[in-house]
């Protein structure tokens, strides 16, 4: 006869909603990189409760690239995320010629095989890390936070992640950066937020991108500004083309630390 | 999409537990999974067995139980979000239906190893011997398990 006992690993949700507050603090609601300016996140909860959900344990980790880059070593970090072929590349490229003579710039890119976009980055005479992530289709924070580790921290003022061109995984999986950018473009169709909303509900900045050709492709971008709005109301969202580098001014104060900062104004979160 | 390395993770959590209560072998376990993530119940299931294999998990009882979001706002509504008609695949109402202000999911992005079931006789012959264990949660357990994570 066999008897059975049910072991209970604690769940933040059967505790009181201190605790729950606290956990979510640390963890971040449905905006991750909100774990911005407030100090004290990731540290105070118990550690039973993050290992035992897998996804939590994605959260804290990227919380702790966050807490390296931000605050040990003030370096500010820009997450691209969005399909292959979107053009972030060539975004990046776009910020790249306009940063300043003193600005130290890293990149981290994320592909499943090859070295081309870091080859384009490296062009421009910065420093850059390829992550193949080969099997897994998306960046991860382990991949993340073994790659910044070839930088120079201390002297990086700006670094830029590029994503693996994935517009579903990158969902659940935080990097740690201030501000993820989710770029879309006109090419993909004006369905394309309807299609993947909750990825958008993570980003902090929509670029859409190739708007000289949307006529073209017959895709209405009022549409794709309608959906955002519907999905993830208040993103602030940039219309591009790289290649003829139109509204590339307006993605860089966008990105501005001091300009439109996800941490405050109109996403509520407790602390 | 990446339901194998989270299945690993959850595999490697059942077999913590089931080392650190001196148990040969895990009869089952459940999963709570968040509706708001991309992770598949069905795929999850599969790649927790395929995970298992040759482990002390290898025949254990997978439940995946899906989670529904919970959802609270400034203003201090809170409640489960509707469903976004817009899009084409579930997603969260994110827009408070109180104030209209931009609300933050407090529930339904979890992937957790809720419950691991151990035979009786292999760690706990005493109690087995008296009564049969409850298939309850007990608070004493509970304690003792969160105890010996954190050691």
């Amino acid at each position: 006869m066999i008897h059975h006992v049910q072991k209970t690993i604690p769940n933040p949700m059967n505790s009181t909603r201190k605790t729950l507050k606290r956990i979510e603090d640390a963890v971040g609601p449905i905006r991750l990189h909100r774990f911005g300016h407030d100090h004290g996140h990731a540290h105070d909860e118990s550690v039973s409760d993050v290992e035992a959900d897998v996804l939590a344990e994605v959260r804290k980790r990227a919380g702790e690239i966050h807490e390296r880059l931000a605050h040990e070593h003030g370096v500010y970090c820009v997450e691209f995320a969005g399909s292959t072929g979107g053009g972030k590349t060539m975004l990046i490229e776009r910020l790249l010629e306009r940063a300043s003579e003193d600005e130290v710039i890293g990149a981290v890119v994320g592909d499943v095989a090859g070295e081309d976009d870091a080859k384009r980055f490296r062009a421009h005479g910065i420093p850059v890390e390829n992550v193949n992530t080969e099997k897994e289709c998306h960046l991860d924070p382990t991949m993340v936070s073994e790659a910044i580790e070839s930088f120079d921290l201390e002297e990086l003022d700006t670094l830029y992640l590029e994503n693996v061109g994935n517009m579903v995984c990158p969902a659940d999986f935080p990097l740690g950066a201030n501000r993820r950018v989710l770029v879309v473009s006109t090419t993909e169709g004006d369905d394309v937020i309807r299609k993947h909303p909750m990825l958008v509900q993570t980003a902090d900045i929509v670029a859409i991108n190739k708007i000289d050709v949307a006529e073209a492709v017959g895709t209405d971008v009022d549409r794709i500004c309608d959906d955002i709005e519907a999905v993830a109301p208040g993103t602030p969202i940039v219309e591009t083309d790289a290649k003829n580098d139109v509204g590339i001014d307006e993605l860089a104060a966008a990105l501005e630390p001091d300009g439109t900062h996800a941490h405050h104004g109109e996403a509520p979160h407790s602390h | 999409m990446h339901e194998l390395s989270i299945a690993m993770g959850i595999v490697n959590r059942a077999l913590e537990t089931a080392e650190e209560h001196g148990a040969e072998t895990v009869t089952a376990l459940t999963v709570e999974l968040g509706s708001a993530t991309h992770v598949n119940p069905a795929q999850l299931k599969f790649c927790i067995e395929t995970a298992a294999k040759e482990t002390p998990v290898a025949e254990a009882v997978v439940t995946i139980e899906e989670v529904t979001p919970l959802a609270e706002c400034v203003c201090g509504w809170e409640g489960t979000p509707g469903t976004l008609d817009q899009a084409m695949v579930y997603a969260p109402d994110v827009t408070c239906p109180e104030c209209g202000d931009r609300t933050t999911l407090i529930r339904g992005r979890e992937c957790r190893l809720a419950t691991v079931e151990l035979p009786d006789e292999q760690s706990h012959q005493k109690s087995a011997q008296e009564t049969p264990a409850p298939t309850q949660n007990k608070p004493p357990e509970e304690k003792r398990l969160l105890q010996d994570n954190k050691s």
